[in-house]
């Protein structure tokens, strides 16, 4: 990161608002881009990245300069964003939140059937909130495991633990729903 | 991740994929200002009062508990 450094970070501990604001402009993006991995709602994004800055600001005192900014600034996000999924059920249909479209670019797959997608979504949507969590980011970002235990707040085998369990889940579930990936 | 945990995985991926945008759009540190600027929340002392005097009345009258949990 360019433009911080530690005495910065010290600063902003002391609850200096520049340094805040500084450490803010910084991260913002990289805050928010983590949370839409987890939320996939642009405003709900915007809005949680708000929630963390000010969780961070509120517990500056407790931060300890030497450590990443961007590793805690993460897992207050990831907490966060898991108690937002925890709250909000999708009420949006399932394909307006992934519309149907090409793939790599960001849509869902158009080769795959409609109603397998449909049974893929439901099954996902019926993990509870840390396995989605875990799924998306392990499955489907593909983030280090070491990276995604940081965020959560748990060990390595505490994450892939919940892969297998959220695996094991899913099959289940899918199975029951006749589909066998 | 062996062979069939890749393959329910390429099925997770091509059903929902990560948002192609991820670009936070604007700037937020103007509502991170707001936020930081607005008062913090003062509760009346009135409020307080009214709290203990509560409290005060259940720890001496715990039979009273499963009437205000009905009213409540």
């Amino acid at each position: 990161m360019i433009g911080i450094v530690e005495a910065d970070l010290e600063r902003f501990t002391r609850g200096d608002i520049q340094a805040f604001e500084a450490l803010f402009r910084e991260y913002q993006g990289e805050v928010y881009g983590w949370i839409i991995r987890i939320v996939h709602d642009s405003g709900a994004a915007e809005d949680l990245t708000i929630e963390t800055f000010w969780r961070i600001y509120r517990a500056r005192a407790r931060f300890d300069a030497c450590r990443s900014f961007g590793a805690w600034a993460r897992r207050i996000a990831t907490n966060l964003a898991l108690e937002h999924l925890s709250r909000h059920r999708p009420e949006k249909p399932l394909d307006s939140v992934f519309p149907i479209g090409v793939p790599g670019s960001g849509m869902p797959d158009a080769a795959i059937a409609a109603d397998v997608r449909a049974k893929v979504l439901a099954a996902f949507d019926a993990l509870p909130a840390k396995l989605r969590v875990t799924v998306r980011l392990a499955m489907i970002e593909e983030r280090p495991y070491a990276e995604i235990a940081d965020a959560l707040g748990i060990s390595t085998n505490g994450v892939k633990s919940r892969v297998f369990r959220a695996i094991r889940l899913l099959r289940k579930n899918l199975e029951k729903r006749g589909v066998r990936p | 991740m062996n062979e069939p945990d890749e393959a329910l995985k390429d099925l997770l991926r091509r059903a929902a994929p990560g948002p192609a945008d991820r670009e936070l759009k604007r700037d937020l540190w103007p509502e991170m200002r707001r936020r930081l600027e607005r008062p913090p929340v003062q509760i009346p002392w009135e409020d307080w009062a009214l709290a203990a005097t509560l409290l005060l009345c259940l720890l001496l009258f715990p039979e009273t508990i499963p009437a205000v949990l009905y009213l409540l």
